[in-house]
């Protein structure tokens, strides 16, 4: 679906299904360069499982219109105004590597909208080497081949693939070569309130993290967690794109996550 | 490294898309011949048929020994993703019918393999898709000739059989300016010496009967989706608007990248069923493996007999893709334009028919790409009905041969082709 936020359409993947905010929504938050792709294996089954899903393209991204945020902090403010134009008032948010960020700002904002927040493949800060922001000033292409060759675990390197005939790897590369690879990693790297936000969340919590991730390596994912005060999902063997390189073990510990808070809050 | 994988091609060919499996730690990819998956749950049933997870259902849409061997043509390729079909004609009629629907136009190159044409020209005229054939190097006849209505540019990288290479870096800015993707039957020249998506092209056909399986033991066929195209220009309401048999989803906003290859797994292998047989797919999978060592020796015999015919009598002329003629042949072919050559030999179809009946290393039958050097005569075979004239508008002379040039010890192709020349000589009279 489409919806306009300031000014600008916004494309929503929404899991196949109509949007009905009167369901329990589960918002989902790409990373870096990434688009409403990135959840493909995700968002249906809760889609068709009792939820509704809220899978946007950040401003400036794939199908979406307007301008890449120049900062995390913008982000928090934009999703409340998503939120609202939704109809939805509260949503299990989830955001992976930037995604989770801006999960961050949006709680910082509005934490009353946040029935919980699931980080995945990610930390409390993200620094990004300069070097690699300056290649994605020049050409997101460049940018996300280094990206890929760093994000995907090595089971992604040997071509394996959840879905038949399909290589992750060049997927991505795909999607982040037409997207604003250079202000998304900008403003990862100038972001740092994210340990005293994470610290602050009082609604429920969940960390998924990758033993083979090189992005946001896991001692960084583990210190998010004990900040976050919660022992995280630790998948062994894959790197960072775990929505994409592991969406089967990926979605099995959200499903957990949230069914679980979904139970307790009814 | 292509843009599917940071592995050098040669690893891609020999470890992409498998790890030792658990159960038994089978080292080479094993042969899953299974029609069917059984389900773990009916909830499990349930999100595979929903598209809520991957996986197999049924060998006609997918299977683990295929998918294997889809992941690493993929890669090899540099592609998104791919699907193997039975054949290489199955792939491009799969392609040509998920693009194209009745009142759509397709530009093709004038030289292509001739049952492409025949697919083409008549078959699809059944169905209302017309075709306008071109000299597709002809940057201005091909910015004429897409319409409204085109929805792709078609083409083989090395004709068959008029060798001619197509100037793939210029059709596909051509194609693509105009909003029409290139699709590429790259048969002749395998990813091990061109990748065609690095030129532009969006997608990538082989029959995979050829040089990529290598042996002449196995038919098949692949397509490779670039991810490279962008399907929401407005052309293309089959990638953008509701597909009912298919929980209505639009495929370019669900899959984005790989599109096209999901549409033709949901559709075209359901509606077609020309499934890759798993056996046939290990064996095309052992010729993957080697591909790259095997390409060099093909080329390596083919350049040695090119230039050794040049010089015998009894050979009136010698085709085969000239990297110092033209700048895009040697851009797109750095390693060699493929192991396929014609050549006039003298004496006209008697010549022809004697050459090839006492040539006997050489085998004489209608295949190209296998392991050992194949021959033909078009003017008393594939074309024996057709008159001096009828054939020279094709582009086929009566004294053409064809040549697969094999992977033999060139000494002993030499000595062969020796013995087929005096015989077309004594024949020439």
């Amino acid at each position: 679906m489409e919806l306009i936020v300031n000014s600008a359409p916004v494309y929503v993947a929404t899991g196949g299904k109509e949007f009905d905010p009167k369901l329990p929504t589960v918002l989902f938050l790409h990373g870096s360069g990434g688009d409403h792709r990135t959840w493909a294996l995700q968002t249906r089954w809760f889609a068709y499982h009792g939820f509704s899903v809220l899978a946007p393209d950040l401003p400036g991204h794939s199908l979406s219109g307007g301008d890449a945020f120049t900062s995390i902090e913008q982000s928090g403010s934009w999703l409340v105004e998503f939120l609202e134009k939704a109809s939805v008032k509260k949503a299990h948010i989830v955001g992976h590597s930037q995604g989770f960020l801006s999960a961050l700002e949006l709680y910082k904002s509005k934490p009353e909208m946040c029935l919980s927040i699931c980080a995945i493949g990610t930390a409390a800060a993200i620094p990004v080497n300069q070097a690699l922001i300056d290649t994605a000033k020049e050409s997101s292409a460049k940018a996300a081949h280094m990206m890929c060759n760093w994000g995907f675990g090595p089971g992604a390197h040997q071509g394996i693939s959840s879905v038949p005939g399909m290589q992750p790897i060049a997927i991505s590369r795909a999607i982040m070569s037409r997207n604003p690879l250079a202000a998304d990693l900008q403003a990862c790297a100038d972001y740092l309130a994210g340990s005293e936000i994470a610290a602050s969340i009082k609604a429920p919590r969940h960390c998924i993290l990758a033993t083979a991730d090189k992005m946001t390596p896991l001692r960084s994912g583990k210190a998010l967690a004990e900040q976050m005060g919660i022992t995280p999902t630790i998948l062994e063997g894959f790197g960072h794109m775990l929505p994409l390189e592991a969406p089967r073990q990926t979605l099995a510990a959200l499903r957990e996550f949230i069914q679980t808070v979904q139970n307790e809050s009814a | 490294m292509t843009n599917s994988s940071y592995f050098k091609p040669a690893t891609i060919a020999l470890h992409t898309g498998y790890t030792p499996e658990s159960d038994h730690g089978s080292r080479a990819v094993p042969i899953y011949q299974t029609t069917s998956y059984a389900f773990e749950s009916v909830q499990s049933a349930s999100s595979l048929f929903n598209v809520e997870q991957g996986g197999h259902i049924y060998s006609r849409i997918s299977n683990p020994t295929v998918a294997v061997l889809e992941q690493r043509l993929a890669a090899l390729e540099g592609g998104a993703g791919a699907i193997c079909t039975a054949s290489g004609m199955s792939a491009l009629f799969a392609t040509f019918i998920t693009l194209c629907s009745a009142g759509d136009h397709i530009v093709s190159s004038e030289q292509i393999y001739g049952s492409t044409a025949t697919t083409l020209r008549y078959t699809l005229k059944r169905f209302g898709i017309t075709t306008d054939f071109i000299d597709i190097n002809d940057s201005d006849a091909l910015k004429a000739a897409i319409k409204p209505n085109t929805k792709m540019v078609f083409c083989e990288s090395i004709s068959n059989p008029g060798m001619q290479v197509s100037n793939l870096p210029e059709i596909s800015k051509v194609a693509n300016e105009a909003g029409v993707p290139v699709v590429i039957d790259a048969t002749f020249a395998t990813p091990a010496l061109n990748r065609p998506l690095e030129h532009g092209a969006n997608i990538v056909v082989h029959s995979i009967t050829k040089w990529i399986g290598g042996h002449g033991a196995a038919i098949g066929g692949c397509i490779i989706d670039g991810g490279n195209f962008d399907w929401g220009n407005g052309r293309f309401p089959e990638m953008t608007e509701p597909y009912a048999p298919f929980h209505g989803m639009k495929f370019w906003e669900e899959f984005g990248p790989t599109a096209f290859v999901m549409k033709i797994r949901s559709e075209a292998m359901r509606d077609l069923g020309a499934a890759l047989s798993p056996h046939n797919a290990f064996l095309i999978l052992q010729g993957v493996e080697t591909l790259e060592l095997r390409m060099q020796k093909h080329v390596a015999n083919t350049l040695e007999l090119r230039d050794w015919l040049s010089e015998q009598k009894g050979v009136t002329w010698v085709r085969h893709p000239n990297l110092d003629a033209e700048p895009h042949v040697a851009e797109m072919f750095p390693k060699g334009a493929g192991s396929m050559l014609c050549f006039g030999v003298t004496g006209g179809r008697e010549g022809g028919a004697a050459f090839i009946n006492t040539v006997s290393l050489a085998s004489h039958l209608a295949n190209v790409g296998d392991s050992r050097t194949l021959v033909l005569h078009p003017a008393s075979t594939t074309h024996s009905r057709l008159t001096k004239e009828a054939m020279e508008a094709a582009g086929i002379p009566e004294d053409l041969i064809r040549v697969s040039v094999g992977l033999e010890d060139f000494a002993d192709i030499k000595a062969d082709f020796a013995k087929g020349l005096k015989a077309a000589l004594r024949a020439a009279g």
